[in-house]
């Protein structure tokens, strides 16, 4: 069986955009990017991190539904 | 070579067509389950959106929560945190009632999920009552309370709709179960309906953070 194809396995897949939507959280404010006003505030960014998390949920489940199947097929 | 062992090289081979494709042999889910996952992933989207805006509206303002309602959002005193405890005990009741019915055991699981059934009652009665006293507190915060009032109702009503409707499920499933419709090899539906409202705890824990425990700016 291919690694994939094992439903846990795909699952994991979700971990890609969670690992985005941590990149995009963290990085803006270790740069300094959002640091306009000497203010470093991690929620300016949280609504596009919430949906990437969100989304490699979302993934995680289709993935795993995917990948195992159903009885009936 | 023996003619036994020609037959065998030149018999047509049966071959599965989805073994190329390592196909999970070992059972696969059952269609409910199935359906109430993809029902979650599109749920998970759905709230990503709500908490999202709710970031946004928060991201864009100088004050949070503004100065008027400072103080409106408490964790105690107020019913919030019984509510919330209530909530997860549910959870809880909920995953026994599934063991339970995985075992057999018909009077445990009904024990269990009446249990769960009047814990999600309770939690939208003190949510509703959170709400009337939310309302009377001076300045009162309703839905037209600007956008802190629109985000915390939008978010917390739109939570409490989704109890409501696994209350309705988790009766239909106990309903079920005392009419003796399940048993440990056939109760897709227990399944399908915990699945549901295990999500609904998992959403309530998150609101319950980010409203409630995260501090306000400004």
């Amino acid at each position: 069986m291919h690694l994939l194809r094992h439903p846990r396995n795909a699952a994991l897949l979700g971990l890609i955009f969670v690992a985005i939507g941590l990149i995009y959280l963290i990085v803006p404010n270790v740069l300094g990017v959002n640091d306009v006003n000497g203010d470093v505030n991690y929620l300016d960014v949280a609504a596009g991190a919430t949906m990437l998390l969100a989304l490699g949920v979302a993934m995680a489940l289709m993935a795993y539904v995917l990948a195992v199947g159903t009885r009936e097929e | 070579m023996t003619t036994e062992s020609q037959s065998l090289t030149t018999a047509p081979v049966q071959h599965d067509p989805l073994e190329n494709y390592g196909h999970d042999r070992r059972g696969g889910i059952s269609n409910p389950i199935l359906g109430m996952l993809l029902f979650i992933t599109s749920e998970v989207m759905f709230f990503a959106g709500l908490f999202a805006a709710y970031f946004n509206t928060r991201a864009s303002a100088d004050i949070w929560p503004p100065a008027d309602f400072a103080d409106t959002l408490k964790v105690w005193p107020s019913l919030v945190l019984p509510a919330t405890i209530l909530l997860i005990i549910s959870s809880f009741t909920c995953q026994i009632a599934v063991w339970s019915i995985r075992k057999g055991d018909r009077v445990r699981f009904i024990r269990a999920m009446s249990i769960t059934v009047v814990l999600g009652i309770a939690f939208l009665v003190m949510q509703a009552t959170d709400y009337y006293l939310l309302g009377h507190e001076t300045p009162p915060l309703t839905l037209s309370s600007g956008t802190f009032g629109t985000t915390y109702y939008t978010l917390t009503g739109f939570h409490g709709a989704h109890v409501f409707g696994g209350v309705i499920m988790l009766s239909v499933v106990l309903y079920r179960g005392m009419s003796g419709q399940f048993s440990a090899k056939h109760h897709d539906a227990v399944e399908a309906a915990s699945l549901y409202w295990h999500f609904v705890d998992v959403v309530w824990i998150l609101l319950f953070t980010i409203l409630y425990i995260i501090p306000g700016k400004g």
